[in-house]
């Protein structure tokens, strides 16, 4: 029987030798883990972004050409807007479908970038970064940056007004670089704010120069993985020089599948039913106008955050400026990032482990990563809850200012207390020896020779002693 | 046997892998439930396919679309995760690593790869080696050169706006402004006449009561009749609009970080992150009672940039 599918193996097969390298694809086992699936969220929720976006590519116009609106939004009919502004009115108002793919996409964008950090943290808490996986550590960081790179720009095309001041905000950031900062900032603008060429330049690094590194860095973060083969928690049968799990085909492809359409489904019913950015109440930008309460989306939060816990100090050295900005928005990012970057390599400094691991740690094995980590986690959400300063004060009736000032404490205090309460709970676990990967795995029932049963029960293995021999 | 038939044997072999589990044929009781569930999920996704095209027809409609997009892939997810669950022959298996490593003896046939044909120059000192990094290095730099356009040189422009002397104060729309137009306690957004919405000349007229002003004499002097003065509304810290007014309290605060100035003191920061009080623009009144500017601001406007204090 020679069916058509059958001849187009042989043709690919007798030209590519796809048949064995198909083989051996499709046979790669896999470790089973929720956690392991949040970078997959990334990833498809990267596919929901590439799709919508091209979408959104076809009808926005990267212009800040003056014309005046006349669309059928009655508030802003006559208005002079800038064409990009134009553009995304049209989007959301007369292109078919354009709204759920607007929203959709910037759905899509927080989504992803939440789940590259939450995956960051599944990746740290759990050691999955030690030797060998320091490089693709490493692809990782360069992830996130290009996926906050990418919300930036792409938050910043509508030229609306929120996005604006966003911008202005940017500028004044870049200008507070020491040395170099008036230089950087006249060539990335195009000249003192608001620079007409942004726009489009913010248009070419969304849609063409950070999507083709992000790509590019997702198939290294990929093909290292495939390559290291990936890491699996302790347990029954487990050890550091084999992988237990299901085969890329038929398990883990139907799994990856199913997820992709939940994250797809997911993104649009919150395109569809959950309003996002409406640029339309917010207006076009105008340079002397400010909207408030004005908060960015929510990765930039706690650098917004930042901005507003910052103190007032400017320095002038020898008649040379650094600015108020310079300390939350280049010195602290820098350092913070700069940990989070070299993380591998410090932790080796201090444990002086240089051995290969494929066996991941539990959080609360390693208590002072694990205490390092939320106390890293605590500045940041403190950074984050100060961007919405503005809003609490509001909501509880306080004023703005007290808000402020109990935060700036926290962020000396907290972190500390959040340090020492994770090691402590980590302490604590560890004692009770309540280890699920180490709980009795079962028992085999099986039926003798002579019609009776017998019951093995299964003890956890923990060494590769142990297990060795009965592997091989 | 050709060479990838054996490249292909011999991975059949590599991939040695032990497998565990269940191993059924024919479907069991949950299993055909299973299915069942898997149907209808299709059925609905099915559905909800066809329904999209009856909205986009019939003119669109974004919370319906939403719903049935998220019904259709939705659905079809359901039907997959079963299908995983319940219906796959899967089985546990494990798979050995392999070392990653190529040893000492793979990285030296490497270097030897790299080393042996390129001829006697490399691993010399040799003048050749480094005219060819001098080169690549000129050659980068001259490549990195058109950055240059991307932007004017900033100059001088950071420091001055289009204030000068005798300037007329317009509102946004270009109209001028005249004493005493604006009431008591009232603000408004103010540019030089020509400049209406220009973004780095924006200042903030401010009608003050009589004698709450403690500002010194020669900054008394651009404020007409003690009551009108302006400062840049270009906030000194992030350069966002500073536009919000206290009126009983005199200050000014910016939406985006908070900041605060006290008007009565020469706009000078008395919360939040910025660090420089917001500059002042000197006005006077011209023969036909409209406000005019006796300069630029007493200081460069907007957020610190490195040499914004060296002279000009």
């Amino acid at each position: 029987m020679s069916t058509v599918t059958e001849r187009t193996f042989k043709y690919l097969d007798e030209r590519l030798g796809t048949a064995s390298l198909a083989r051996a694809t499709l046979r790669k086992v896999f470790p089973d883990h929720w956690s392991f699936l949040l970078g997959e969220i990334a990833l498809f929720s990267l596919v929901v972004l590439i799709f919508t976006g091209v979408f959104l590519t076809f009808f926005y116009t990267p212009s800040v050409q003056e014309v005046t609106y006349d669309g059928p939004y009655a508030p802003l009919q006559g208005h002079h807007v800038t064409a990009a502004f134009d553009s995304v009115m049209r989007i959301s108002f007369e292109v078919r479908a354009g709204l759920l793919m607007r929203q959709t996409h910037h759905w899509a964008a927080l989504v992803f970038v939440a789940s590259i950090v939450v995956h960051l943290c599944r990746v740290f808490f759990t050691g999955a970064f030690r030797r060998p996986r320091e490089v693709n550590w490493l692809v990782g960081i360069g992830l996130l940056f290009l996926a906050l790179g990418e919300g930036f720009t792409g938050y910043s095309l509508p030229d609306d007004l929120l996005s604006g001041i966003g911008l202005r905000i940017f500028y004044a950031v870049t200008l507070a670089i020491p040395v170099v900062g008036t230089w950087v900032t006249y060539l990335l603008f195009g000249g003192e704010f608001p620079a007409p060429d942004i726009i489009s330049r913010l248009f070419v690094f969304h849609v063409m120069l950070l999507p083709a590194l992000l790509l590019g860095l997702v198939g290294a973060h990929l093909a290292i993985l495939v390559l290291q083969k990936h890491t699996q928690f302790p347990g029954h049968g487990k050890t550091e020089r084999n992988v237990v799990g299901k085969r890329l085909w038929p398990e883990q492809t139907f799994k990856s599948v199913s997820l992709l359409l939940f994250v797809t489904a997911v993104l649009a019913l919150l395109g569809g039913l959950a309003q996002i950015n409406p640029v339309w109440q917010y207006g076009p930008f105008v340079p002397f106008n400010v909207s408030s309460p004005a908060q960015p989306d929510w990765y930039i939060g706690f650098l917004d955050g930042a901005l507003r816990l910052g103190p007032p100090w400017d320095l002038t050295l020898f008649g040379f400026t650094i600015s108020e900005v310079f300390w939350p928005a280049i010195l602290f990012p820098g350092i913070a990032f700069g940990i989070l970057t070299l993380w591998p390599w410090i932790e080796r400094r201090f444990t002086r482990d240089r051995a290969e691991h494929h066996i991941l740690d539990r959080p609360r094995d390693t208590p002072v990563r694990t205490g390092i980590g939320s106390a890293g986690l605590t500045v940041f959400f403190i950074m984050f809850l100060e961007g919405g300063n503005d809003i609490f004060g509001v909501l509880l009736n306080v004023p703005v200012e007290t808000v402020t000032r109990i935060l700036q404490w926290s962020l000396v205090i907290a972190p500390i207390v959040a340090f020492l309460i994770t090691y402590w709970i980590c302490k604590g676990l560890s004692r009770t020896r309540l280890r699920p990967a180490q709980i009795n795995a079962g028992v085999r029932l099986s039926r003798t020779t002579d019609g009776g049963y017998e019951t093995v029960s299964l003890e956890p293995v923990q060494t590769e002693e142990e297990l060795e021999p009965a592997e091989r | 046997m050709t060479d990838r038939d054996q490249q292909g044997s011999e991975r059949v072999d590599v991939d040695r892998q032990t497998e565990h589990g269940p191993s059924n044929r024919g479907l069991t009781g949950g299993q055909r439930r299973a299915e069942r569930r898997a149907a209808i999920a299709l059925g609905v996704a099915i559905v909800a396919g066809v329904g999209l095209f009856v909205v986009y027809f019939a003119g669109g409609q974004t919370q319906v679309e939403g719903v049935l997009f998220a019904i259709a892939f939705g659905g079809f997810g359901v039907a997959l995760g079963i299908w995983a669950n319940h219906l796959l022959d899967a089985r546990e298996v494990v798979e050995e690593r392999h070392e990653l490593s190529s040893g000492p003896a793979g990285r030296q046939a490497l270097g030897d790869a790299l080393t042996e044909e390129v001829g006697p120059v490399i691993g010399r000192r040799s003048m050749l080696l480094k005219l060819l990094v001098g080169a690549g290095a000129a050659l980068g730099l001259a490549l990195l050169l058109p950055v240059l356009s991307l932007g004017p040189a900033p100059g001088n422009s950071l420091k001055v706006t289009p204030w000068t002397r005798g300037k007329r104060v317009v509102d946004e729309e270009d109209e001028p402004v005249r004493l005493n137009q604006v009431p008591e306690d009232g603000f408004l957004t103010v540019f030089p006449e020509g400049f209406a919405g220009r973004a780095d000349a924006q200042a903030l007229l401010i009608h003050v009561r009589p004698g709450s002003l403690k500002l010194p004499p020669e900054r008394m002097a651009g404020v007409p009749e003690g009551t009108h003065v302006a400062y840049s509304k270009i906030c000194t810290h992030a350069g966002c609009p500073v536009g919000l007014y206290r009126a009983e309290s005199q200050s000014l605060i910016c939406p985006c970080h908070q900041s605060q100035f006290d008007v009565s003191d020469g706009a000078k920061p008395f919360f939040g992150p910025a660090a420089r009080p917001l500059p002042q623009l000197p006005l006077g009144v011209d023969d036909e009672g409209i406000l005019v500017a006796q300069g630029d601001f007493s200081a460069p406007v907007g957020p610190a940039f490195w040499d914004m204090n060296r002279g000009s």
